[in-house]
């Protein structure tokens, strides 16, 4: 850790000019941490993470990728811009946007293949990748013929075969079975102790504390409310309720009905 | 025919792989080597006067066809469903006097209009239908035997731009999404409301719906294109080819090549 990959200061931007999406956010992020922003719906954690791979522009404040302006003018550079997409992955929330090619194989290898990587190269790391996921029976299928879980790991598989140093991952475990979840966060751990710095917007608070080192919790305002531990977010029950991030749940615990808020931080225990 | 009859029949036909991913004769062959050799069968049909080597080579088709494990049954009704309605209509006239001078065959009155069938009319006219019949059966032989990802890739054989196949090829993967956003509106609909009674009512739902399906598609259009942008496009678009020939593949083309210049050279 220690270097910064990352650097946001004052950032904000806005859909149409009209309709605020991020405001006065200030965010480091350095090589090899793990990064999750929390937040409700519509609080702006997509829209930061599509800035941070550089698919959109800020309309005002500064963002640094490894100490250079991260702008449109940035990536007119083709070698900075071929460097970039080589070294910053993105997982889109909805995968059917990612899986656009007409079979599985072509869509793990059209980031590898636009990048310039050798066939032979492209080749191995197919094999890789597959074997890392266990999707080699999917390679000749359309991607609408796979179920939601297995287009999920589709889609991590065709960011993961470039090996970027950054994985940026928007709400991977959404809709996604127990199972599916665990693989795929398992995996970004992995990846993680791997030297890679990974970046995951979710409200999944289950796995909040497994992915990050640093949680940024994004207010329905647009700006970050606070940042810092999963432990010291997590134990924040008031601000998690206020966002819309905990909910009061009611389930059946050992012949007792019992009411708390939902977030799993040893209450359990306290009952017992 | 239903809505959600048309869309499955949609589905079906533009998606079922089913006999594409049987081990036949036609699936055996490079996708690549399939298409030149359909593409030759086609144009020995065109070039003929013939009506008997039509037929030849229509029963050829159809022995292909089974070889291929293609149900005779399925394949009849693919290919003859299109054919009176490409050929007998457009060829009906062909058979009378009028148009087709020649020797009366027989007559008979329509409307208080005279029309007479000539010999040289009902071989021109079956000359059309088993042209037609045939070029189809070929067509439809390449298109069943092939995965559409396949047939999407020989397009690039005959000089056809990347960047255009792979529009097309994006284009074929969303028409599937499409279809179902369209079939779950539909059950959206009739969960909420039931039978839409009124014709007006009906126009208005569809009109909600294309403008729906038509904002869709553009947000999704976007959304691609940064997926795109995000794994390296710049403009430029390669794909892995993977195709591979072997002699049963050469051997097969030159049989076709062979055959192709027979019935050239036997027309003439």
């Amino acid at each position: 850790m220690g270097n910064p990959v990352f650097s946001l200061k004052n950032i904000c931007f806005s859909y149409l000019g009209r309709f605020p999406a991020l405001v006065a956010v200030d965010i480091d992020i350095n090589s090899g941490e793990k990064i999750s922003v929390i937040g409700a719906n519509g609080s702006g954690k997509s829209t930061l993470l599509h800035l941070l791979d550089g698919l959109i522009f800020a309309d005002s404040g500064k963002l640094d990728f490894s100490g250079r302006a991260l702008d449109e003018l940035s990536f007119k550079d083709d070698k900075f811009s071929r460097d970039f997409r080589r070294k910053v992955g993105f997982v889109f929330q909805n995968p059917d946007v990612q899986l656009f090619c007409p079979t599985v194989k072509e869509d793990i290898v059209f980031g590898p293949l636009h990048l310039g990587f050798g066939r032979e190269e492209i080749g191995k790391r197919l094999e890789k990748v597959i074997c890392v996921l266990d999707i080699s029976g999917l390679l000749d299928r359309s991607p609408h013929q796979l179920s939601v879980g297995e287009k999920r790991k589709v889609a991590i598989a065709s960011t993961l075969i470039i090996e970027p140093d950054i994985i940026i991952l928007d709400e991977p475990t959404a809709g996604l079975d127990p199972q599916t979840s665990r693989k795929i966060i398992d995996l970004l751990i992995q990846e993680n102790l791997n030297g890679k710095t990974v970046i995951t917007s979710t409200h999944d608070l289950h796995i909040v504390e497994e992915i990050s080192d640093t949680v940024y919790v994004f207010g329905q305002e647009k700006r970050i409310i606070k940042s810092g531990s999963p432990d010291s977010i997590l134990a924040d029950v008031p601000l998690l309720t206020e966002n819309n991030l905990v909910h009061v749940h009611s389930h059946r615990h050992k012949d007792k009905v019992h009411v708390h808020p939902h977030v799993h931080l040893e209450h359990h225990a306290q009952d017992i | 025919m239903k809505n959600s009859n048309l869309l499955s029949f949609l589905k079906d036909s533009l998606f079922s792989e089913e006999y594409a991913l049987k081990a036949g004769f036609m699936q055996s062959l490079d996708p690549r080597i399939k298409a030149l050799s359909c593409a030759f069968f086609i144009i020995a049909t065109l070039f003929t006067k013939s009506i008997p080597v039509i037929l030849s080579l229509y029963l050829l088709c159809l022995f292909l066809a089974c070889v291929s494990k293609i149900s005779l049954g399925f394949f009849l009704k693919r290919t003859w469903i299109f054919i009176p309605l490409f050929s007998l209509f457009i060829g009906l006239p062909a058979l009378f006097s009028n148009f087709t001078p020649g020797e009366e065959l027989f007559s008979f009155k329509v409307a208080g209009l005279m029309l007479v069938v000539t010999s040289s009319g009902v071989i021109t006219f079956l000359l059309f239908v088993l042209r037609v019949s045939t070029t189809v059966s070929f067509a439809v032989l390449l298109s069943v035997t092939t995965r559409n990802f396949e047939l999407l890739k020989v397009l690039r054989i005959f000089s056809i731009p990347q960047a255009f196949v792979m529009v097309l090829g994006i284009c074929y993967r969303y028409l599937y999404l499409f279809i179902e956003m369209i079939e779950n509106t539909g059950l959206a609909i009739k969960s909420r409301v039931g039978r839409i009674g009124h014709y007006k009512k009906g126009q208005q739902i569809v009109g909600w719906s294309i403008a729906f399906l038509w904002m869709r598609s553009y947000q999704l259009s976007g959304d691609v294109y940064k997926a795109m942008l995000s794994r390296g496009y710049s403009g430029e678009s390669y794909v892995l080819d993977n195709f591979k020939t072997d002699f049963k593949d050469w051997l097969w083309l030159v049989l076709t090549g062979v055959i192709l210049i027979w019935v050239i050279r036997f027309s003439h």
